[in-house]
């Protein structure tokens, strides 16, 4: 079983598109179960509606699908509302926090409220991490911390680049026991490895990060690590439908 | 013929990292690759002033599967050269590596093209390190590839995460630059570089042991090319550079 713990279903004012038709094809063809999806930056601005076309998208996916909903810290009054509605609806699992794409330092104090929210209800809070002065991985723990129990899953390994040259800084935010790690755009395979081995099965999950990530190529990254098949399958889908609280009964056969 | 432009054979206790030619071999093997290019993490002369012998005694070991790319820091300036000069002309080395993320040499700096002058010289490409990071990026390199037109530029991992499209877009502006594919993780952007500056002038590459070169030759794969122009791409290219037998 496969779940593909962030998609961004929808049309983006970067100019990059998923469609629920082409996210369904992805899947089929690459055997994924299940997706978590959040809204991309959506062309108007207006997340409030981004969120609501992803909550009809989980109505309307048979089981396919469940949903971020991302949440803009600038909005003070309308993000703790969202956080809020998003603990409320069982379509909805996480949040989906965007540094780089709204504009805000994950642990800038005014994002403080959005995480001690996120603490108290429980609710895993899915960070797109790797861009300077936004939310570097160093810069993520921090924010972790003001999480609480809650998860915190960093996107793309915890960093942009092609020397893996902030990988120690990511390994750093791992000991925090609420950090995960996405395996999508990760550099070289052997850090994934090495995070398994040092910190455990249970901290690494698939993910495409489709569109701007190829799922096929994504999902291959994951298949040929040097890891033992229950890491394997942990990673593919046993972390995510712990984090994300999928029972058997929601995962599609 | 396989071929993998990008390796690295090194052992660096301060990063817990080692590289060993037989761990590249092993990958190779995984892979069904039939050569590749090695070369250190570390540059000559500092920190490793031995990283001549240690790249030339693994290529022995492995002999006609690996080939050797010198790593220079251009800092050294004459000494650079005479170190280039002798890895290529004693120890038959094929390149010359930089890596301005470890030397702070900035890639169109006169350091650097006296280097890069000197490998058109001797008949050999110079690959870049070319990601995010400031002094990688292709618009920081393209100007030494238009100071040298002589002169073969790769850019690794053609502009790594955010810089790929920039990267295409000075491989058509001087044709002297060859875009290499490994760790960048979009299969579809190597069909639009094949698209848009030939197929000639793209080549596979790995980055590995480290980075799965499984992994990176069906990145190759599913970037759905032609069958001839994929195999350009995964070897005929980089055998007509290296002038070994295709």
């Amino acid at each position: 079983m496969t779940i593909d713990s962030l998609v961004f279903l929808g049309s983006s004012r970067f100019g990059v598109e998923l469609t629920a038709e082409a996210l369904a094809t992805g899947c089929r063809e690459q055997d994924v179960s299940l997706s978590l999806a959040s809204p991309p930056h959506p062309p108007d601005h207006d997340l409030r509606a981004a969120n609501e076309r992803i909550l009809s998208a989980v109505d309307r996916s048979g089981g396919a699908l469940l949903g971020l909903f991302r949440v803009d810290p600038w909005d003070a009054v309308e993000s703790i509302e969202t956080v809020e509605r998003a603990a409320a609806l069982p379509g909805i699992r996480g949040l989906l926090l965007h540094p780089a794409e709204e504009h805000f330092r994950i642990n800038d104090p005014r994002v403080r409220p959005v995480a001690d929210r996120a603490a108290a209800l429980g609710l895993p809070v899915v960070v797109a991490t790797g861009t300077p002065w936004q939310s570097e991985a160093t810069q993520v723990a921090e924010f972790a911390r003001w999480c609480g129990d809650a998860p915190v899953v960093m996107t793309n390994g915890g960093q942009y680049n092609i020397s893996g040259l902030s990988q120690t800084d990511a390994e750093a935010a791992l000991t925090l026991e609420n950090v995960h790690l996405h395996t999508n755009g990760v550099y070289r395979e052997d850090f994934l490895q090495r995070v398994v081995g040092e910190f455990g099965q249970d901290r690494l999950l698939f993910a495409s990060g489709a569109p701007s990530f190829d799922v096929r190529y994504e999902k291959r990254r994951v298949e040929l690590l040097h890891v033992d098949d229950g890491a394997r399958d942990a990673v593919l889908a046993g972390n995510a439908r712990r984090l994300f609280a999928i029972p058997d009964a929601e995962v599609p056969a | 013929m396989i071929v993998d432009m990008h390796m690295h054979i090194d052992d660096i206790p301060a990063l817990g990292w080692h590289m060993s030619a037989a761990q590249c071999v092993a990958a190779m093997d995984e892979a069904g690759i039939d050569i590749a290019v090695a070369m250190t993490i570390t540059d000559l002369p500092e920190v490793n002033p031995t990283a001549i012998e240690l790249i030339a005694d693994a290529c022995a070991e492995f002999p006609g599967r690996l080939y050797a790319f010198a790593r220079v820091h251009p800092w050294y300036q004459e000494e650079a050269v005479r170190l280039l000069r002798r890895a290529v002309t004693e120890h038959g080395f094929k390149g010359l590596k930089l890596h301005p993320v470890t030397t702070i040499a900035h890639p169109s700096g006169p350091d650097t093209i006296r280097l890069i002058r000197t490998a058109a010289e001797l008949g050999v490409p110079t690959l870049f390190h070319c990601g995010d990071e400031p002094m990688t990026t292709p618009l920081a390199i393209a100007p030494a590839a238009a100071a040298v037109p002589e002169g073969t530029i790769i850019l690794g991992h053609m502009g790594g995460y955010f810089h790929v499209d920039e990267a295409i877009a000075v491989a058509e502006r001087y044709p002297n630059i060859v875009l290499e594919t490994s760790a960048m993780p979009y299969p579809n952007k190597i069909k639009e570089a094949v698209e848009r500056v030939g197929a000639e002038r793209v080549i596979f590459g790995s980055d590995g042991p480290v980075c799965s070169p499984v992994l990176e030759k069906e990145k190759v794969g599913m970037a759905g090319l032609d069958p001839d122009d994929e195999a350009r791409v995964l070897g005929g290219n980089a055998a007509r550079l290296l002038g070994v037998a295709g």
